[in-house]
């Protein structure tokens, strides 16, 4: 419902206001600046402007992405959604509270600047002051024609009643549709809502109120004056209109409310921490009854806040804030699962302090109420496929966050989790036979994307997180091997050395968190050998990295920069495949053959810029394998005594002392440092 | 009712087309307009009425044009349905009807391409039905000269008029087979007489030209034609050989002729080639006259053929050759000398085709020669048919070229004698190459073994080339082929080699995938099995014990496998490869290291019992993926609870960030500027409806005063 009308309103402002969320960025810096009107104010004006501009365009594209996705692979990957829910919980009244008729309204004395204050220099302003000079004209023009004849008063009369008739049937129809809010407005409660002004005085009186007393009668004040304030806007004719007038009252409520109620809350019902056991026990209990009203209005609003803000930084804080009184939202199931969805709009969303408060919510929801984590895993799931349609450099930090995230929630209940992996994987398994029956070219083109690999690397993530903790995980991690081999074995040659990296990338987890063996240098050989020699760069600005692309565009293969990086993300993995059987027996076996590569690129390439990053990894491949050869010249047991073998070198593994555990992090690093520098 | 319909038709269409005329000819048209429209409704009643010739020129190419592109419709259905009539009448009666073959040739050279295809393929029909069995033979002066009774004369003259037409058909469909239109139809019909009438007249022409096309760069047509060469060779009891011999030396020339530039698909029908064995051996032995060591051989009665030649041509007469000369033309037996004769020819223009080949990959291979090949299968693109058929007939290799053709195989593997330096840059893939090494083990075998051939070198060759390998590049199955056919299906190895060649494969399945793996440890474990003294490699026996060979230290990168000193090191690769996450591949690893437990002469239990090149098969992707799924039904159990606060993926740094606050400034100017908005948004809806309820209200006057006159009209009219 407030959802509904929050998107009314914001259809409104697109109408009329072109874009009326631009505007509230514009409106900060202006509000600084009212007193100066001098040109350098606007130019920056125009500036924010289009920062705002496009960073609401891109907040905006997952969920636009979300809706049109007809032809694309999310059809057959993301799980169904169950798009029926209710919310029954919270709607049954507006959260408006009976108010105390102790409690005192103090008016303002300097009420009247307040007014003038706030009148914002703006062109939204211009237009709200043309339009009333405009209706003053008009209205002089009427009335002048009703002094000219009197009749004419009658007959407008006529026509007007006539009007509302027609317009009230209309609004029936409508208000079927709606919820019950406006007619709780009405009819909800006892008495009518208090329609006298709130000022900034009556406000922080009421704060200390409750602030000295808990239970104070001045609470429910407050909790009518967050509503006013987060239906503010809502619908033009209601009394939140009236009541709140000035800036300042607005934010004193906002900022007082989400600081200070979830402590209160707890002090009333004497619960100290998040448990949730005893907030239910408590939920039959007399002090429950009491305060289950406020608490209502407060989850309720706070939605409503949440539906209606578009910036990134409150909607941080607001959920920050929230996040303390999660607990209470597991009491309303339904209610949840609408928090959920907002929730898990912003946390695709793509600003990373947004997407990580909102994560934080959803997994404290979801782990509260087990029922909801099965609409959480859903959603969350499909927004991470929609969002990771498209990958470039800048959002691919963000991808692995959110992948991070999902893997998260997923570990939440490894049974539920369990569940979907299985159906998750056997849609991937299910594409890639097809594709690799009839290798057909568009059968190819849905492995080949990102939404298919960022799909397999999830469950990658997944395995890898859960290993340990799980017996029977090893059926799904077949099947995932099996299906990364797959795409390995039907997508080869040297376009498509990018995506072989990241599946390399994705073998060497699975071999760290299993300690199995995969031979990952069979994936990455082709990036160790190129017959032409390179081209000179015709341009810079094709530059593009290798984590955002999985398939080279043609004329790139001949290029330096592609050889370069070709040979510096494979001395990555190889590094990391080398790291982890750095101390095996049978460490200089696994580095010969690729150690002959090496040695030959060394002496062939033409790139200068690629001697020394070879010849260094030959050097401590080099050192180590000499250092475990010395080792193992020493020792007595054969190969078949699994326990030797596996003591082998464990004292020097935990100190972590040989040279290429350092050159393996120094490996890392500059891999972070240069995937930095490309975002 | 129908034909007026069609009429209709014809006058819109006739109208239309004279609007266009009337643009592209203005000028023309402007004098004779009112004289061409009435010719033209005359005309209208009777379409179909062959062309009238107009007295004015000008007028007549008008009126063509225009009756042409209105009947051109008609006149196709009219030709279909005459072709149709004359393909039913030469089905049904050839005998009498035998002169519409003229027709139908006739209408081959129509305008309408449609129709000249719809005429080939209906001649196609035809043909394919009505050719005798036999060849039919010229007849001499002398027969012709010869009174003949009215049957026979009736019977020459059809057959002279089915060769006639025959022979105009094929040269009809030849020259069309150089145009792009035809060009499929005519490659469809030329195969499809081919496989028919292998055996009838004018094959050689027909013959060519399929060979031709083998090498098209059409797909659809190559296949087509290698299909009918393919089964030319199948079937050849219907032609005798004789095709087979021909369509092989038209390959051989046609390679020659093109310097071995054609589609790999030239060569490869040649594969299709099935020879008799027994006789194949035969001649061989015949021809050779060496003296037969092999046991099998000596026991069979053996004549020489030339002799036996010899008294069968002093025994027949000519008039009981010319007999047999008739019956021959008659039945479709042979006797097992000429059927000798065909094959030895086939042979010998099939060999010297591969000969050419290897020639030809061999020179340009040293001189760098760099063809830009349109063909798959880089500069030469012969080369791995040839490969393929060497190995295929090895067995029927003459003796006489086998060293030469090591040698030259030897060559092609990349081997060099200087082993110090590197390679000279082969243009052969690896894949060529470990072939030529297959190719060389298999002809080898073939031919008993009694060789005196020295293949060191290839297994040297062979050695190197394991590194050389790559996945994605070579094929896979050549490797396998290639271990199972060098080291797998080998006797008893060098010891030394053996070793070196355990150890390489060892190291070798570390760094590839798991069908290579597996491939690779099979062999080792035969190798293993056969050589006995190599399981020391099992054990970690300090000093390498009294089998240390002359290189103390073993040397991975070496050249030479007698030189790597394998027999001193230890296969540590084995307790990786346990830890495998294939597990096909760690069980063979432990079953190999078991073996370190047993007598020399034990062996363990047999895994399987398939050769490395059926088990890289097995384990291959396509057929991994082609298994069907198991489901995966049982449930994710968690060994411990995880507790609510606990995280696992995402790290600290991350989290800490979630707690940063905004500025109390901050979020109360953003607080008051959202406030803002909304109240602006408000407002100035508020005002919105409040200006057009004015405004309404006044646009409501001037409705009021109209209301307002009526009424006083009414009042009047009324009151008049």
């Amino acid at each position: 419902m407030a959802k509904k009308l929050g998107k009314k309103a914001r259809k409104f402002a697109h109408k009329h206001l072109q874009g009326g969320a631009k505007r509230s960025r514009k409106l900060r810096s202006q509000f600084n600046r009212r007193t100066r009107k001098d040109g350098k104010g606007r130019e920056d004006d125009n500036r924010l402007n289009g920062d705002g501009g496009s960073e609401e365009t891109r907040r905006n594209d997952p969920t636009m992405n979300m809706n049109d996705d007809v032809a694309t692979l999310a059809n057959c990957l993301e799980f169904p959604e169950d798009e029926n829910e209710l919310d029954g919980d919270l709607s049954d009244s507006d959260g408006y509270l009976s108010e105390d008729p102790e409690c005192m309204y103090y008016s303002d004395s300097d009420d009247d600047n307040v007014l003038k204050e706030c009148i914002v220099q703006d062109d939204l302003d211009e237009q709200n002051n043309e339009m009333r000079l405009a209706v003053e004209k008009q209205k002089r023009k009427l009335k002048k024609l009703l002094d000219k004849d009197p009749k004419f008063a009658n007959f407008l009369e006529k026509w007007q009643l006539e009007l509302v008739n027609f317009e009230s049937k209309e609004d029936s129809d409508e208000q079927d549709e709606m919820d019950s809010v406006d007619n709780g407005v009405d009819s909800g409660d006892k008495d009518p809502p208090s329609d006298k002004i709130l000022t900034s005085k009556t406000i922080s009186e009421w704060c200390q109120l409750v602030l000295d007393e808990p239970k104070a009668p001045a609470l429910r004040n407050l909790l009518n004056a967050f509503r006013d304030a987060c239906q503010f806007g809502l619908n033009s004719n209601s009394l939140s209109m009236q009541r709140l007038q000035s800036t300042e009252v607005f934010y004193q409520i906002i900022s007082f409310v989400l600081s200070k109620t979830d402590n209160i809350f707890r002090a009333l019902l004497e619960i100290s921490d998040d448990d949730k056991g005893k907030l239910m026990n408590q939920r039959n209990g007399k002090k429950w009854q009491d305060i289950e009203p406020l608490i209502k209005s407060y989850l309720r609003n706070s939605l409503d806040l949440i539906s209606q803000l578009t910036d990134n930084q409150i909607l941080t804080y607001v959920l920050t804030r929230l996040r303390t009184s999660a607990v209470y939202f597991s009491a309303y199931p339904s209610t949840s699962r609408r928090l959920l969805k907002m929730l898990v709009r912003l946390w695709a969303s793509g600003d990373q302090n947004l997407s990580l408060s909102s994560f934080l919510m959803i997994r404290e929801v979801a782990s509260l109420l087990p029922d909801c984590l099965d609409f959480c895993l859903t959603k969350t799931y499909n927004a991470y496929l929609s969002s990771s349609k498209i990958v470039d450099n800048r959002n691919i930090e963000n991808i692995d966050f959110i992948l991070n995230c999902l893997v998260e929630l997923y570990s939440l209940d490894i049974q539920k989790a369990g569940e979907r992996a299985v159906i998750s994987v056997g849609q991937l398994s299910a594409i890639l036979r097809q594709a690799s029956k009839t290798k057909g070219k568009e059968d190819l083109l849905k492995i080949d994307n990102w939404q298919y690999i960022n799909c397999i690397n999830l469950w990658v993530r997944f395995i890898c997180v859960n290993y340990k903790d799980c017996h029977n995980l090893h059926l799904l991690f077949s099947s995932v091997v099996q299906i990364i081999r797959g795409v390995a074995h039907l997508l080869p040659g040297m376009r498509y050395l990018p995506l072989r990296l990241k599946l390399a990338q994705m073998l060497n987890e699975l071999s760290n968190c299993s300690q199995m063996f995969f031979p990952v240098p069979s994936l990455i050989f082709g990036s160790l050998e190129f017959r032409e020699t390179p081209q000179k760069e015709q341009t810079e600005k094709g530059k593009t990295h290798f984590s955002s692309i999985l398939k080279v565009p043609r004329n790139m293969l001949k290029s330096r920069d592609f050889q370069e990086q070709c040979v510096l993300s494979a001395i990555e993995v190889l590094s990391a495949h080398f790291f982890q059987w750095s101390y095996h027996v049978s460490f200089p076996e696994v580095a010969t053959i690729p150690l002959i590569l090496l040695k030959r690129l060394q002496e062939q390439t033409t790139i200068e810029s690629l001697r020394r990053p070879l010849k260094r990894m030959i050097d401590q491949v080099s050192e180590n394998r000499d250092f475990v050869q010395r080792k193992r010249e020493v020792v007595s047991f054969s190969p078949n005594d699994a326990s030797s073998v596996e003591s082998f070198l464990q004292e020097e593994e935990m100190n972590g002392g040989a040279s290429f555990t350092q050159f393996y992090a120094s490996v890392a690093k500059s891999r972070q440092s240069r995937g930095r520098k490309l975002v | 009712a129908k034909r007026a319909r069609s009429e209709d038709k014809a006058k819109g269409a006739e109208s239309r087309s004279d609007d266009k005329d009337a643009d592209a000819k203005q000028s023309s048209q402007k004098e004779c307009k009112g004289r061409s429209n009435k010719k033209e409704d005359s005309k209208l009643q009777n379409v179909q009425r062959p062309l009238e010739v107009p007295k004015e020129k000008l007028h007549s190419v008008v009126l063509e044009e225009v009756k042409e592109e209105l009947s051109a419709d008609e006149l196709f259905e009219k030709k279909k349905a005459q072709l149709a009539e004359l393909g039913m009448a030469m089905l049904e009666d050839p005998e009498s009807n035998i002169r519409s073959l003229n027709d139908l040739l006739i209408i081959c050279n129509d305008t309408d391409q449609r129709v000249v295809k719809l005429a080939i393929m209906s001649l196609l029909a035809v043909f394919r039905d009505i050719i005798p069995s036999y060849r039919i033979r010229q007849l001499t002066e002398k027969e012709l000269a010869v009174e003949v009774s009215k049957e026979v004369k009736k019977t020459r003259y059809y057959e002279y008029t089915l060769i006639r037409s025959y022979k105009a058909y094929l040269q009809k469909l030849i020259s069309l087979e150089k145009q792009p239109y035809f060009y499929l139809v005519a490659v469809r019909c030329l195969c499809s007489l081919l496989d028919a009438a292998p055996h009838f007249n004018h094959r050689e022409s027909l013959l060519a030209s399929v060979v031709k096309n083998l090498s098209s760069s059409n797909d659809v047509a190559r296949k087509l034609c290698s299909e009918a060469i393919r089964s030319l060779f199948r079937n050849e009891g219907k032609h005798r050989g004789e095709a087979t011999v021909e369509a092989v030396r038209l390959v051989s020339a046609s390679v020659k002729l093109n310097d071995c530039q054609l589609h790999p698909d030239v060569v490869e029908v040649c594969l299709s080639l099935k020879f008799d064995e027994d006789l194949g051996k035969d001649e061989s032995k015949e021809e050779k006259l060496k003296p037969k060591k092999n046991k099998r051989y000596q026991n069979r009665d053996v004549t020489k053929p030339s002799e036996k030649k010899k008294i069968k041509k002093e025994l027949l007469s000519k008039a009981r050759q010319e007999v047999h000369a008739d019956l021959r033309a008659v039945s479709f037996t042979l006797d097992p000398k000429e059927k000798k004769m065909i094959q030895r020819e086939t042979l010998a223009a099939l060999f010297e085709t591969y000969f050419r080949i290897l020639k030809h990959s061999m020179n340009t291979s040293n001189s760098r020669y760099k063809a830009t090949s349109v063909f798959p299968g880089g500069s030469h693109p012969l080369l791995a048919p040839c490969l393929e058929g060497l190995g295929k007939f090895s067995h029927l290799i003459d003796l006489d070229f086998m060293s030469e053709l090591i040698a030259c195989l030897k060559k092609l593997s990349g081997y060099t004698d200087h082993q110090g330096e590197i390679p000279p840059d082969n243009t052969l893939s690896v894949s060529e190459r470990l072939q030529c090494c297959i190719v060389a083990f298999k002809v080898w075998r073939s031919n008993l073994e009694a060789l005196n051939v020295d293949l060191q070198d290839f297994f040297v060759q062979f050695y190197n080339l394991i590194l050389e390998y790559r996945p994605d590049r070579d094929h896979g199955e050549v490797l396998a082929d290639a271990l199972k056919t060098l080291l797998w299906e080998g006797k008893q190895q060098d010891m030394l080699r053996a070793a070196a060649f355990i150890k390489r494969l060892a190291t070798f399945a570390l760094s590839f995938g798991s069908t290579e793996a597996i491939a690779a440890l099979i062999t080792l474990r035969h190798l293993l099995q056969k050589n006995t003294k190599c399981r020391n490699m099992l054990e970690n026996d300090a000093g390498g014990g009294s089998l240390s060979s002359l290189v103390a230290k073993y040397d991975p990168e070496a050249k030479d496998p007698y030189l790597s000193g394998a027999l001193a090191t230890v296969l540590w690769e084995l307790s990786l490869l346990q830890k495998h996450h294939d597990e096909t591949v760690s069980g063979m690893a432990s079953n190999i290291l078991s073996m370190a437990n047993l007598n020399a002469t034990q062996n363990p239990v047999q895994l399987s019992s398939s050769n490395p090149l059926e088990a890289y098969k097995d384990l291959s992707m396509g057929r991994e993926l082609s298994k069907p799924t198991h489901k995966v039904s049982q449930t994710l159990k968690c060994k411990r609870k995880r507790r609510s606060k606990e995280f696992v993926a995402l790290s600290t740094d991350v989290l800490e960030k979630a707690d940063c606050t905004v500025g109390e400034d901050e979020l109360r100017e953003k607080l008051q500027s959202h406030f803002a908005v909304l109240r602006g948004i408000s407002e100035n809806e508020r005002l919105r409806t409040e200006l057009n309820h004015a405004l309404s209200s006044i646009n409501m006057y001037k409705e009021y005063k109209k209301q307002k006159k009526a009424s006083k009209k009414s009042k009047k009219a009324a009151k008049a």
